[in-house]
């Protein structure tokens, strides 16, 4: 290929989805910015420079209990779910022989069936009506109290909205892991414990990060499940801001909790792609080339 | 090493007994509101029993219907548009990317990483608030598949590493055009990763609430006519309507799995 074709495709390829990412991804974030040192009143919006809703979020503590509620809710929803993501991603690889494709792709349907429809077959069976406390009034038991609108219901149904996400991605990377490296371990004499936590694990950490991450960060801003399932005393931080754009119409201040929430997930994405090595990930499948 | 071995078999089990239990899990919601919707008493339906009156009712109901047309149209749209453009972006980073590959890559996937409410208010911000502009379908198809970009990208660059690129320049040698080397080349060999990435983003297109709901105001989709339903309790219809969805993405699964087998088997052969 010469080289003039070569910058032609360079430029078809790449530049073509940058452009798309630029204009349609980068831009509204950055709009949201704008926005964000803006105004509302009475659902209009005021274009002067003000910092008055960072001021806001600042002093009302509300603001601050949803924010720490969520980052407590998605630490416990994230690290819950890659401790469960191990041994079933584990299990597939070693022992799912020619059942692992159908295994892997029975997760994705869960998955793929949206974030309300699966809160609806939750609610079939958390609810005050639901299964669980359907099949304990027949037994003559007394309905279980924490698993209707409360924080647990919602800890719940995060587990169970990204749970199929991160035992993917961990699938993902030890499918890409070269399991002979374990049994050359084990020939050099190392125990199954010292084999995990120095060849396997360390191995498939990168991988297990962004399994991390790609719960942490929509588990963080979760706005539908906590609105749906947590009660009185459920308020998450995705939840206000969906509320800053609906009901109560300020936008401007919504925007600016956008913003903190986005610097804050940019700042954890960061110290943890630290450890991310991408060509370790599996994800792309770009070890290999 | 006796023991070492019953430690492993015991290991083996628990791994296995947590995997039940999870799809158990993932899978108990789906099956009992499947049981719900055939059911004249849908909060206990066992033992089960086929009432279809749900299914007429959601099937009668005009809400429904206008709501699944524009969710369709929104879901193809959505679907070929981020395909393309993920297809772009494969071969961009796989072939071309040279020595900032990993950096492309990472961008291409940084969607992923911003939540969707996010991608929802901030495309709302750029769209309504500084250029006022009214929303319609194309900013709610065009902020979708934003969000399906990174996942298309993923599945073609994780199905198209293993290709060959020298298979299309031996066609150009043999005197093919590009184009013709594309479709009679890499297109029979790539097509499955094609076609995951077309049903991935149709069906979470299809069923995404949060983008589509700040970039579309009133035009009401399928599932922004759910969670609206969804305030007034939770009705057998809703149940049928999860039912069908749920069955949907069941058989675009099933036809990627054999897609993905007789792939498997055309490579052993």
């Amino acid at each position: 290929m010469s080289e003039a074709e070569n910058r032609l495709n360079r430029r078809l390829f790449l530049h073509i989805p940058t452009v798309f990412l630029v204009i349609f991804f980068v831009l509204p974030l950055i709009a949201l910015v704008v926005l964000s040192f803006w105004q509302t009143e009475n659902y209009k919006i005021v274009r002067e420079w003000t910092a008055m809703n960072y001021v806001t979020l600042a002093t009302e503590p509300a603001y601050f209990i949803f924010f720490i509620r969520s980052l407590f809710m998605a630490i416990f929803v994230s690290v819950f779910s890659v401790v469960v993501s191990w041994p079933i991603a584990f299990f597939i690889v070693r022992y799912g022989g020619r059942y692992k494709l159908i295994l892997s792709l029975l997760l994705a349907v869960p998955f793929l069936s949206g974030e309300v429809l699966r809160l609806i077959a939750l609610q079939g069976m958390l609810g005050p009506t639901g299964l669980v406390n359907g099949v304990l009034l027949k037994l003559g038991a007394a309905p279980l109290r924490f698993i209707m609108y409360s924080n647990s219901a919602t800890f719940i149904a995060l587990v169970y909205l990204y749970l199929p996400m991160v035992v993917t991605t961990v699938y993902l990377s030890l499918l890409n892991f070269d399991f002979r490296l374990a049994s050359a371990a084990s020939a050099c004499g190392a125990n199954r414990f010292r084999i995990f936590s120095e060849i396997v694990w360390p191995l498939n950490l990168s991988g297990t990060i962004v399994g991390f991450l790609l719960c942490f960060i929509p588990t963080l801003s979760a706005a539908l499940a906590p609105r749906f399932l947590g009660g009185p005393n459920g308020v998450l931080y995705g939840m206000s801001i969906a509320q800053q754009f609906g009901e109560s119409g300020t936008w401007a201040l919504g925007a600016a909790m956008g913003v903190v929430l986005f610097l804050f997930s940019m700042l954890v994405l960061g110290v943890f792609s630290l450890g991310i090595d991408l060509r370790r990930t599996g994800f792309t499948g770009m070890g290999r080339q | 090493m006796y023991a070492q071995a019953s430690n492993e078999r015991l290991t083996k089990w628990l791994m296995g007994a947590i995997l039940v239990v999870a799809y158990a899990f993932l899978y108990m919601p789906i099956v009992h509101i499947l049981f719900a919707s055939l059911s004249s008493r849908p909060n206990f339906p066992y033992p089960p029993e086929f009432d279809y009156g749900s299914y007429i009712r959601l099937y009668t109901n005009t809400v429904y219907q206008d709501a699944f047309l524009n969710s369709l149209i929104i879901a193809t749209c959505t679907s070929i548009l981020s395909t393309v453009l993920g297809f772009l972006a494969t071969v961009g980073v796989l072939r071309f990317g040279g020595r900032n590959a990993l950096l492309y890559a990472a961008f291409f996937a940084g969607p992923l990483f911003v939540s969707e409410i996010l991608l929802g208010i901030s495309s709302m911000s750029l769209y309504y608030l500084v250029f006022e502009l009214q929303g319609n379908m194309v900013t709610a198809i065009i902020a979708n598949s934003v969000h399906c970009f990174s996942f298309c990208f993923l599945i073609m660059a994780a199905l198209l590493y293993r290709y060959d690129w020298r298979m299309n320049e031996a066609a150009v040698v043999c005197g093919a055009s590009p184009a013709r080397a594309f479709y009679e080349v890499m297109l029979p060999l790539t097509w499955s990763g094609i076609l995951g990435s077309l049903i991935v983003a149709f069906v979470l297109s299809l069923n995404g609430l949060d983008i589509s709901f700040y970039l579309l105001g009133a035009t009401p989709t399928m599932p922004s006519v759910a969670w609206g339903a969804l305030r007034y309790g939770v009705k057998p219809e809703l149940y049928a309507l999860s039912s069908i969805i749920n069955i949907l993405v069941f058989a675009a699964i099933a036809v990627l799995y054999l897609v993905a087998r007789s792939d498997r088997k055309q490579q052993v052969e």
